[in-house]
């Protein structure tokens, strides 16, 4: 092709200049053609340069589309992959919390999240007014998150359909919206201490939410899209992933009616005392499953942020407290099972009791008085249970201890429960020998308190106490959770004594004629102790507690009451014995537990 | 007509009446026989690849915006059939005779530029250069001055040489000046846009056309010095836009501001790269679909060429183009005088300039300065353009001596 420009141009410029001049002026010519051809340019010339330069050019382009084509494709077949696809996380739903009888204690709802790309938003001042105009808040706390650097802010989670939309449709630049989930909690603060909470991802971070999170928030999935530059997927586009598996839902013990009853019950006696904290437990003592575990004070779970920290958890079970003179049914039957006494046996208490360097005394003022060793239980005499633990040794007391559950966890999987402290036997000071029998110096928390009762509910027999019940597969499939291990703690025998004993205790001559409840026998044991308050470490207030089982020979129910440094009175059988008296009437009544019919025993205190 | 019969012994005259057009249009003499069928047949492919590209550049993104997806595919092709109507239109008519309408198309588009500058043009994509004429028309009257300042400058530098035989060993001074004064008016009015593609375009056309009048070489040299200046002084002086500094540099390194000013090199260089050696195949580019190159139909369409149909299709519009710049150079230098070769090369020079800087600027070695690339390129003004310059070589291939 070079050639036929060539050629042609050739002749062309050749000719025709030569072929005019030459007929007028033919010696002349040639040298002012020469000359003129000089000094003008050569257009023959200057196309082919131009040819020359414009494949040059081509060729130029031609490389550098074989070195970004063939030579780097890879890497801009990787950076595109990258650009185009994106992964996102299919979260998984979260598993239901259910109560005994499939009621919804927690569930997962769909809701939308509002957020914002700061770069892409024109006016923050205008923009904050409109959505907080709609979605409510604070357009000053609105503006300062839409001038966050960077280029993606939440402005509000876990927010109805509607409301989001309503906000979209405004068309402000820059605010987007995505799907998420929200947990939601039917009965608000019902069972919020057992429960826990959620942060706003749905992970567990509190409760039996934040102890279960493996089982409640199943497998997320991936999702690979492709995606527009702004975010956008494409609907032709490829599409892969592996779907999400939903998580588990857990089936607890508890019961609805019951945890609203002992919860209302709780939060009404904890404010008209201006106790501290408080709990309640229901449980049945033939399988360990916990009915209801109350907390005070307790929080929203749907609003946790606005909750202290303090109200998050789960007093039943994180916060250990001195027993006082429920403790003296442990002392009781391990004196039993030993054959030490029996509950007739006579107790001389004398007025006080030197041991060591410590003098004890009574909770009122007395002579000598003749007891029996029922007597000492049901007047709860500190001085009666010194005497007996000191004819039963301080071993056979630290092992009825353990047997009991004290020093260890109550083996329910509760978040955040603290085992308490009982020291091995050796390490008792010499005082503290006297003290654990009627329930100073060692420490415990309510749910252990709860199945130690449980355990002389059961005849001796213990089963730890549980609050799952099953979990339910998303293909609805139940697991059981495995039976808890049963120990024999007590004989039978000794149990049974013990219940009669601990009846006394709601007779007239007793610590807690409150907690009788008509046409049931009810057997229980009051408890007024000295508080340590952990800011100074030494004792400062009481806790007042009741713990108790009914009918009382035949117990279905056991309930206990704790509440921690009440202002107002202090005693356990005017405090706590009233809360355990409701909570357990209307237990019996949604257990639909029959009386027995029988009629209590009339226990001999005294040996006058 | 009145300057061709006053020569009506030329033999191109003779030749033209022979083969009258269309009268038979398959004897050996026709000038539907004698018209350039491979720059033809190359022009017709690109005007075909061209169309598969806009429409596939443009199908997501129609789309996406609730519209047709062969909402452009029409556009393109209706502006196709006009352009090929105009550039028939442009070769029937003998080109010595087009010398009468130059100095009219000439100021015909100077008025268009003037008439941008007014209330009735239009700012699009950031540059002022749109007229509106209702009706869902636009022009751009820059794309019109380029064929005006070919033709224009063809006539400046020639139009003495038919009477004046002494004279034709090529431009005087005077005549240089005239051409540059000529130039000056339609450069000045789009550097008001401002629109620096079309300026330099120009600027090139003025070189082209001088270089092949035969113009002293001082005078190009010159031209070349008055080119760097002037490019200096535009960025002294700030007449540009700030996007459109930013815009041209970019191209040095993309990756400094990949969401700026970089951002359409980058994804450009994405987008072709990623095609490989035969491409993903048509309509299946992921970069193309995924809207991430701007402006993808218009200045960026070569990307979906090496995307959709890799080094093997990217190469065949290189090819192409180049064939048509082979054509185009033959033509000028085969023409019958040297109005012809003028024209000739005025259209090479406008077409390969225009060709380069857009390939590579998409190619990442040429800053991006908004030129489409000619006859793929989607836009109604560009196509009539372009297809009136392919008409006018063809016009000059018809009336050249040898053929």
């Amino acid at each position: 092709m070079t050639s036929s420009v060539g050629t042609r141009e050739r002749s062309r410029v050749a000719a025709r200049p030569t072929a005019p001049t030459a007929r007028r002026t033919p010696p002349a010519a040639p040298r002012s053609l020469r000359r003129s051809r000089v000094r003008l340019g050569r257009p023959s010339r200057r196309l082919h340069v131009a040819l020359a330069a414009a494949l040059t050019v081509l060729v130029v382009l031609a490389g550098r589309l074989v070195q970004l084509q063939g030579l780097d494709a890879p890497a801009y077949a990787a950076q595109a992959a990258k650009q185009r696809l994106r992964t996102v996380a299919m979260p998984a739903p979260r598993g239901e919390i259910l109560d005994r009888n499939g009621n919804r204690l927690a569930g997962t709802v769909p809701a939308r999240a509002l957020f914002a790309d700061p770069m892409l938003v024109v006016d923050p001042p205008a923009t904050a007014a409109r959505i907080t105009a709609l979605l409510g808040g604070d357009p000053a706390a609105m503006e300062e998150k839409l001038r966050r650097p960077g280029r993606f802010v939440y402005l509000g989670r876990g927010l109805e359909a509607d409301q989001v939309d309503r906000v979209l449709s405004l068309g402000l630049p820059g605010i987007g919206s995505l799907s998420e989930t929200k947990r939601v909690h039917p009965g608000a603060d019902l069972a919020a201490n057992v429960i826990g909470f959620t942060g706003q991802d749905g992970n567990g971070l509190g409760g039996l939410e934040a102890t279960f999170d493996g089982v409640l928030a199943g497998k997320s999935g991936r999702e690979t899209m492709e995606v527009d530059p702004a975010g956008r997927q494409i609907p032709s586009g490829e599409h892969s992933g592996t779907p999400p598996v939903p998580g588990s839902s857990l089936q607890l013990t508890l019961d609805r009616d019951i945890q609203w009853q002992a919860q209302q019950a709780l939060v009404a006696q904890v404010q008209a005392t201006g106790s501290r904290s408080g709990s309640v437990i229901v449980m049945d003592p033939h399988t360990g499953e916990v009915l209801a575990l109350a907390g005070a004070p307790t929080f929203d779970p749907d609003q946790q942020g606005a909750a202290p920290e303090a109200a998050r958890g789960d007093p039943a079970v994180s916060e250990v407290y001195e027993p006082g003179s429920v403790n003296k049914v442990i002392t009781a039957a391990a004196a039993l099972e030993a054959g030490v006494v029996t509950p007739d046996t006579p107790v001389t208490v004398p007025p006080t009791l030197a041991v060591y360097d410590r003098v004890f005394h009574d909770a009122e003022e007395h002579g000598v008085e003749h007891l029996t060793f029922t007597g000492v239980l049901a007047k709860s005499s500190n001085i009666g249970t010194v005497l007996v633990a000191q004819q039963l040794g301080k071993t056979k007391l630290y092992d009825a201890l353990r047997g009991f559950g004290f020093g260890q966890s109550s083996g329910a999987g509760l978040a955040g429960e603290s085992a308490g402290i009982l020291p091995p036997p050796d390490k008792w000071s010499g005082t503290q020998a006297a003290t654990i029998a009627f329930g100073q110096g060692v420490s415990v928390n309510a749910l252990q308190m709860a199945s130690v009762y449980a355990t002389v509910a059961n005849d001796g027999v213990r089963v730890p106490p549980r609050v799952v019940r099953d979990t339910i597969g998303s293909d609805g499939r139940l697991s059981p959770t495995p039976a808890p291990g049963r120990t024999t703690v007590v004989s039978p025998k000794t149990a049974q004594e013990l219940r009669t004993m601990l009846e006394a205790v709601t007779s007239n001559e007793g610590t807690a004629p409150e907690a009788r409840i008509d046409g049931f026998r009810v057997a229980g044991k009051t408890g007024t102790s000295q508080r340590v308050d952990p800011t100074c470490g030494c004792y400062r207030g009481y806790t007042a507690s009741f713990v108790g089982m009914a009918p009382a020979d035949n117990p279905q129910l056991v309930v206990a009451v704790v509440l921690q440094d009440p202002q107002n009175g202090h005693f356990g059988g005017t405090l706590a014995a009233p809360v355990f008296h409701d909570v357990m009437a209307f237990a019996l009544q949604a257990r639909q537990i029959p009386p027995t019919g029988t009629a209590a025993p009339t226990a001999k205190l005294t040996t006058d | 007509m009145t300057e061709y019969s006053a020569l009506g012994s030329s033999p191109y005259d003779a030749a033209r009446r022979r083969g009258r057009l269309g009268a038979r249009p398959l004897a050996r003499s026709s000038p539907v026989r004698r018209l350039d069928w491979v720059l033809l047949g190359a022009v017709l492919l690109l005007l075909g690849i061209g169309t598969l590209l806009v429409w596939s550049a443009t199908r997501e993104r129609m789309l996406a915006a609730g519209l047709g997806p062969q909402t452009y595919l029409k556009r393109h092709l209706l502006n196709a059939v006009i352009g090929l109507a105009l550039g028939g239109l442009v070769a029937a008519v003998d080109y010595r005779s087009l010398r009468a309408y130059a100095p009219i198309v000439y100021v015909a588009s100077a008025i268009g530029l003037v008439a941008v500058l007014s209330p009735l043009g239009a700012t699009i994509n950031g540059a002022h250069s749109w007229l509106v004429l209702g009706g869902g028309f636009e022009l751009q009257p820059a794309e019109f001055a380029k064929v005006a300042l070919v033709v224009g400058t063809a006539m400046m530098l020639d139009h003495k040489r038919a009477g004046e035989a002494a004279s034709r060993a090529g431009p005087r001074d005077g005549d240089v000046l005239l051409v540059l004064a000529l130039a000056a008016v339609p450069m000045g009015l789009i550097l008001l846009q401002p629109d620096l593609g079309t300026i330099m375009v120009l600027g090139v056309v003025l070189f082209g056309t001088l270089a092949a009048s035969g113009a002293p070489t001082r005078w190009l040299a010159g031209l070349l010095i008055a080119g760097v200046l002037g490019a200096v002084g535009v960025a002294q002086l700030h007449v540009l836009k700030d996007y459109q500094v930013k815009r041209f540099t970019a191209f040095a390194n993309p990756a400094a501001d990949p969401g700026g000013a970089g951002y359409n090199t980058q994804q450009a260089r994405i987008a072709i790269g990623s095609g490989g050696v035969f491409g993903k195949g048509l309509f299946h580019g992921t970069q193309t679909k995924g809207r991430f190159i701007p402006e993808q139909q218009t200045d960026f369409i070569f990307t979906v060429a090496g995307e959709e149909l890799g080094l093997v299709g990217a190469g065949a519009v290189i090819g192409l183009l180049g064939t048509v710049l082979w054509r185009g150079l033959r033509i000028a230098g085969n023409a019958g005088d040297a109005f012809g070769t003028i024209v000739a090369a005025g259209v090479v020079s406008w077409l390969a300039f225009q060709s380069f800087v857009n390939i590579g600027m998409t190619l990442g070695i040429m800053p991006v300065t908004g030129l489409p690339l000619p006859f793929v390129s989607y836009g109604g003004s560009a196509m009539f353009a372009n297809m009136i310059a392919i008409g006018l070589l063809q016009n000059v291939h018809l009336r050249s001596r040898k053929i």
